[in-house]
């Protein structure tokens, strides 16, 4: 039916099967979670559900991690298209190919089409999930100093046929068993995935049998339609201008010596209801893990722009129409090319993506962008490997041990928990006594760090130290920490946050620093001390609202020492703002420079 | 004589029952300030009816069971003790770090919510515990001393106890237990692993800041609720509702007031349950109580009544965890005043704003100007703009016509009954909503289920809900507009006993099983005969929590049998298991290993009757009798029978469309459904 002749739906009719597609992705998201048999799937919540619509667009990705789905998804879909024009009922695909529209290849995607009685494909639904383990030639599922696939050494599938008339190809299953660490817990996982995709399918059957396809095709095109309309709403009430901004990598094996620098430069036109990010102007693709996906690249420009869009705009294809994020070929952001790794390209470098495109917005509008967003991924979030003393049996596994990185927006101080920009702060963190069930290690502090906030109007979070160790056998640590000399920056006169460190505490006590991109064993008897970052400030600290100050030196986050030298608040003996001293010093302060960090 | 008294937001509901079984509503308003005055005043209220002074009455009274928001209302207002927090040095985060998690990735308005209790009043205890148990580092006597002074120095009316492992070995909590009773005597604290022996620390540690923080307040509540019944004449038992549906003596919950979180909404599910089973065949209850602002749906299963662990107070990873076992209840903001408005980009939106009862829906003429569904209903002809609340209050339909008109027909481009009907239908979809969240979304079929309405607003659009969820019956139950009161009267004494137990399919071991269900077995005796109640009638029903390995959630597995014998018995028990797993998550694993992780037993004894006898029929109201035009979509303007639900005969069969009325409520039927009026006294619909 062509879209003239398309029924057309009423705000009621469109309300009520956008509910129902958002409660297909929340069905599914709670399968994965409550059967998912690795830690960073049952505890940490680190996978995504999401629709895309017969013309390959996103529809809905209800509850998902942001940098899963924004792009990619779309992607993946238009690749198996062209590489299977003639899906059937029952049918799902396996795809993990960062050169083909996903995420990076920790990211194992199932790929369901769903096909109705005349053998029509009408949607797709995908249920992405981090995995444990992905076959790598070392323990980590993000290999930052990779030269290349070879080297990174992760099994690749580019929509692989694993299931056919709901029947699993088990010598796919007899071939991952034998490259992938703990191999039941991969195929528990493979299954919990499923599980949630065959719930997916189920639930658009219904839906299809009881309104009809023409209808539900219809809903999409106006669904997207009104998503539009919704986000050209919110770019109109924008103040328009150009900025750019940058946002810089540590080193570490593998990139120049300064680190990799992301340019971007944003354009709001209200006029013609459009936010322009332009991303060509970065280096080409390194011999390294970092390089960032086309999805990722353009998910967390997007994500950027999002972060300071009215919250209520759906953010699906519709709402996207709006935005153009201009990418380079064979760019260490933008398109990299096979063979090059994009191991870890969810999180690192995406990060520096999103950050630079909010500074960019910061720089436009008062309103608008954020701080720098802390970097990931600190030893806290190690994947840690060994063989369990307790049982015998291999482990390997992500950590979500602690983390924070929230940074201040233009109202609001931080969301604590954001483990890191393209996250959100979705994904939860470990349990400390699960994490010591599951894995033989013993964690001795999880605290926050006073004094380690970006400074700000409204302020970033404060960092995190996590120390914890094996227990009874060595342990095999992996970790990309970034942030070590280029902490999280402040927007608009915010400051910064307190950069990152990591150290092995020996068994004498004394501290010894690691390296950034690590990959050592840990001994019996000692620790990684972890040091993650919080997230930059936004806006003069000198602005911040007194009583804000004072609650946080209540609460032990700032020492009224930094209250006094960097917020200009001075609290009474027994920590109460102490208005007219805080107004002096206030005054005085007045066009001196800003204080650093 | 018994008596139920619910205090709610807004009404402070009473259900006398006397010696025969008859029951009978009285409705006060509620007094926020002094609760006990509020059931005073509906007891004084029932007291006149029965032509007696209030001791009197009260002292032909027996039993009086109360449901109570008074916890739950002091959390949300900030009115707790101000509390410590004691826990293991090194980990002085876990109420402001959570779980972590969120809701809306996109949305930085919303600020992170601050701990329980701050950080300000934590305190670090030098020790730990490890995951076997085992002490790495031993309880610093001498320093925790010098902690408990400076907790004392800080000022706090309460102290939570939350040290890592303590669930493996509580020799240290413990410990501090005995301290903190000869340091600070006057000082009411909890030990989480007593009161909520779980794994995973933030949940046990919420669960105890929450419950040590009600301690002083419910302690002065509830002993001032019993000696005020007493010098009112009172000389019965009185027993509290808890979050579990279960009640408790006010003393005892006194001493462990977070179960009294949920008391009162917990109570609706087991009314539903009796109407479930004495009006229908069918597997499955969902019961649904619509008030003015919340809609609460929860669900019955073959006579069980799901539990959640995951209780929040406020919404998810905004509000805190109570950490406890709570009936599943799922609230929605959807109800009678319920806002609609059409935004921007042109999409109709109903809820969760919504008018309350000031300024109201629009009809009630109380300054509301936003059109809510109670207006739609009233537009669309289902409410008597004469006869709301039984003729107690007078509706505005052109006020009411008006609003619709101007914010949601013109926006929408549709005629005024189109957008009224639009506006039942987008609620009705957010209802819908609720319930798949608590079916579908569990892998549940609702075409199993009977709905059962409850509530003064459930009449509206409960049909439509029940046939969009394919329920086949619809249940509205005549005691509906007090649901949750009748189901305190059909509440047993409960309480619940878990052990935690690995056991695995590999390495099952059939005597260690029997003799832990034959030790939960002996706990049910002991609690059966301390309630002063026979074996014969209490029940007791056993059920494990078991995962494939690997997982970490488990899904509760009632156990067919509460001693194993052979190899058959444990096949048996696995096919359940995967055949569940199947049911709820699409797939099942068979060649997985299943583990077995934590084993129930609950026990219920009856209190006197443990069913519902019927309301006397309103004069008054059954000699009514008339029709209206009412719009349906589909038919358009129809005339519509009206009927007083006392009027109607038992078991006729008659088609819709039709309006059926009682004192409380107004109960729609659509022209596709039928409807009969049922031996229990509920209006029984085929949707």
């Amino acid at each position: 039916m062509d879209r003239a002749t398309a029924p057309l739906l009423d705000g009621a009719r469109l309300s009520i099967i956008a509910n129902r597609f958002g409660g297909v992705c929340r069905k599914m998201g709670n399968t994965l979670l409550r059967t998912g048999r690795s830690g960073v799937l049952n505890r940490a919540k680190d996978f995504s559900c999401c629709i895309v619509t017969a013309d390959c667009e996103l529809l809905t990705a209800e509850e998902s991690l942001p940098i899963h789905v924004l792009s990619g998804p779309d992607l993946m879909v238009r690749w198996l298209n062209s590489v299977h024009p003639n899906v059937k009922r029952g049918d799902v695909f396996l795809h993990n190919s960062p050169y083909h529209g996903n995420s990076h290849p920790a990211d194992h995607t199932l790929l369901m089409p769903v096909v109705d009685d005349d053998g029509v494909h009408r949607f797709t639904v995908l249920a992405k999930a981090h995995q444990a383990d992905i076959g790598n030639s070392i323990p980590t599922t993000y290999h930052g100093t990779a030269r290349d696939v070879y080297e990174e050494g992760a099994l690749l599938f580019p929509a692989v046929k694993v299931v056919e008339n709901y029947k699993v190809n088990e010598d796919f299953v007899r071939m991952c068993r034998l490259r992938i660490r703990v191999p039941d817990q991969w195929h528990g996982d493979f299954l919990a995935m499923l599980g949630a995709a065959y719930i997916g399918e189920r639930e658009i059957l219904a839906m299809g049998q009881e309104l009809g396809w023409d209808k539900l095709s219809a809903f999409c095109r106006q669904w997207l339609d009104y998503s539009e309309s919704r986000m050209i709403e919110a770019i109109r009430a924008m103040r328009g201008g150009s900025a750019s901004a940058t946002s810089t990598h540590d080193a570490i094996p593998g990139t120049p010596k300064d680190g990799i620098t992301v340019t971007s430069s944003v354009t709001i036109d209200p006029d013609r209801a459009m936010i322009d990010v332009d991303l060509t102007d970065n280096p080409d693709q390194l011999a390294c893990g970092l390089n960032v996906s086309e999805a990722c690249t353009r998910t967390s420009a997007m994500i950027g722009v999002f972060n300071s869009v009215d919250p209520s705009v759906p953010k699906n294809a519709g709402a996207f129409r709006r935005i153009a994020v201009h990418l380079k070929e064979g760019g260490v952001v933008g398109i990299p090319q096979h063979p090059i790794s994009c191991s870890a390209s969810t999180t690192n470098l995406a990060d520096r993506v999103q950050n630079a495109t909010q500074l960019a917005l910061a720089a436009i509008s008062e309103h608008l962008g954020m701080g720098e967003i802390g970097c990931f991924c600190p030893p806290s979030t190690s994947v840690v490997s060994g063989i369990d003393p307790r049982s015998g049996k291999a482990y390997v596994n992500q950590l979500f041990l602690g983390h924070t990185a929230g940074a201040g927006y233009a109202s609001e101080d931080a969301w604590l928990t954001m483990l890191h920009a393209g996250n959100g702060g979705m994904c939860f963190m470990d349990s400390i006594e699960l994490d010591e069930v599951y894995t033989p290690i013993l964690v001795k502090t999880r605290r926050l760090i006073a004094d380690s906030e970006g400074a700000g109007q409204y302020r970033g979070a404060p960092g995190i130290l996590v120390e914890f160790g094996p227990v009874g056998a060595a342990m095999q640590a992996v970790f990309v920490a970034d942030g070590n000399i280029n902490n999280p920056k402040g927007a608009r006169g915010g400051s910064a946050a307190a950069p990152s460190a990591q150290f092995i505490r020996q068994r004498d006590g004394t501290l010894r620093p690691l390296p950034q991109y690590c990959d050592t064993w840990i001994g019996d008897g000692e620790t990684l001390v972890s040091v993650a970052c919080g997230g930059g400030g936004y806006g003069s600290a000198a602005n911040r609202d007194p009583e804000r100050v004072c609650k946080d030196v209540q609460e032990g986050l700032v020492t009224r020492q930094r209250a006094e030298s960097v917020y200009g608040t001075v609290l009474t003996p027994d920590l109460q703002v102490d208005i007219e001293a805080t107004e002096r010093l206030r005054a005085a302060n007045e066009g001196r420079a800003t204080v650093p960090r | 004589m018994r008596i139920a008294c619910d205090t709610g937001g807004t009404f402070t509901d009473l259900i006398v029952e006397s010696d025969d079984g008859q029951i009978k509503m009285y409705k006060a308003a509620t007094v926020p300030q002094d609760p006990v005055q509020g059931m005073l005043d509906a007891a004084t209220v029932a007291a006149g009816d029965w032509k007696l002074s209030l001791p009197d009455f009260l002292g032909r009274c027996d039993l009086l069971i109360h449901g109570t928001t008074h916890a739950i209302n002091a959390i949300i207002t900030g009115r707790t003790a101000r509390t410590a927090f004691l826990t293991t040095a090194g980990h002085p985060d876990i109420l402001v770090l959570r779980e972590g998690g969120r809701a809306e990735p996109f949305n930085f308005h919303v600020p992170y919510p601050s701990p329980y209790i701050p950080r300000a009043l934590t305190f670090e205890i030098p020790e730990r515990i490890n995951a076997a148990g085992a002490i790495v580092t031993a309880l610093d006597e001498e320093a925790t001393g010098r902690i408990l002074d400076d907790v004392a120095a800080s000022g706090v009316e309460a102290i939570a106890v939350c040290l890592l492992w303590a669930i493996a070995n509580p020799v240290h909590e413990l410990r501090i237990g005995d301290m903190i009773r000869q340091r600070l005597p006057d000082v009411p604290f909890t030990l989480a692993h007593q009161l909520n022996p779980t794994l995973r620390e933030y949940r046990r540690a919420s669960a105890a800041a929450i419950d040590s923080s009600l301690k002083p307040l419910m302690g002065r509540y509830l002993s001032e609720l019993t000696s005020r019944l007493a010098s009112s004449g009172f000389k019965g038992r009185t027993l509290v509702l808890t979050s579990q549906g279960g009640m408790m003596d006010a003393a005892e919950l006194a001493k462990q007031p977070i179960h009294a979180i949920n008391s009162g909404p917990s109570m609706a599910p087991i009314a539903g349950r009796y109407y479930g089973a004495v009006d229908s065949k069918l597997p499955l209850a969902i019961v649904a109580d619509t008030g003015g602002t919340t809609y609460d749906v929860s669900l019955v299963r073959r006579g069980r009544i799901p539990k959640t662990r995951e209780t929040w107070i406020g919404k998810p990873y905004r509000g805190h965890m109570t950490g406890l076992p709570s009936i599943d209840i799922k609230s929605v903001g959807a109800g009678g005043g319920s806002i609609a408005r059409v935004d921007k980009g042109g999409l109709l939106h109903v809820g969760p704003q919504s008018a309350g009862s000031v300024p109201g829906p629009v009809c009630y003429a109380a300054g509301g100007t936003q059109p809510t569904l109670t207006d739609a209903c009233l537009v669309l002809g289902y409410l008597d703009p004469t006869f709301f609340l039984g003729g107690r209050m007078k509706l505005d339909p052109d006020a009411a016509r008006q609003a619709i008109e101007s914010t949601i027909a013109a926006p929408l481009k549709l005629d005024l009954y189109a957008a009224a009907a639009a506006i039942v239908e987008v609620a009705t979809e957010n209802m819908v909503q609720a319930i798949e969240e608590i079916t579908i979304n569990q892998g549940i079929d609702p075409s199993e289920a009977a709905l059962i309405g409850g509530g003064g607003a459930a009449g509206f659009n409960s049909v439509w809900i029940a046939r969009r969820l394919n329920c086949p019956l619809l249940i509205m139950p005549e005691t509906g507009a007090a649901l949750s009161a009748a189901g305190a009267l059909m509440s047993e004494l409960r309480d619940e006993y878990r052990e935690m137990f690995l056991v695995t399919s590999d390495a099952w071991n059939e005597p260690a099983v029997n003799s832990l269900l034959a030790k939960l077995r002996e706990r049910c005796v002991a609690f059966v005969d301390r309630a002063g109640a026979s074996l014969q009638q209490a029940r007791i029903e056993f059920a494990v929590e078991a995962r494939y390995a690997g997982q970490v959630w488990e899904i509760e597995l009632p156990l067919k049998h509460d001693h194993y014998a052979g190899e058959a018995d444990l096949a048996g028990l696995l096919e359940d298991f995967h055949a569940h797993h199947e049911d709820v998550f699409a797939v099942r694993d068979p060649s997985s290993v299943v583990e077995f992780v934590c084993w129930t037993a609950a026990v219920s004894c009856p209190l006197g009757r443990n069913d519902l006898g019927r309301m006397p029929a309103d004069p008054a109201a059954s000699r009514r009798s008339a029709s209206r035009q009412a719009f349906f979509a589909g038919s358009g303007i129809v005339e519509t029978p009206v009927f007083a639900l006392a009027s109607l005969p038992e078991g006729d069969v008659m088609r819709g469309p039709a309006i059926v009325e009682t004192p409380f409520t107004t109960i729609v039927i659509d022209p596709r459904a039928s409807f009969w009026h049922g031996p229990s006294g509920s209006l029984l619909i085929k949707p």
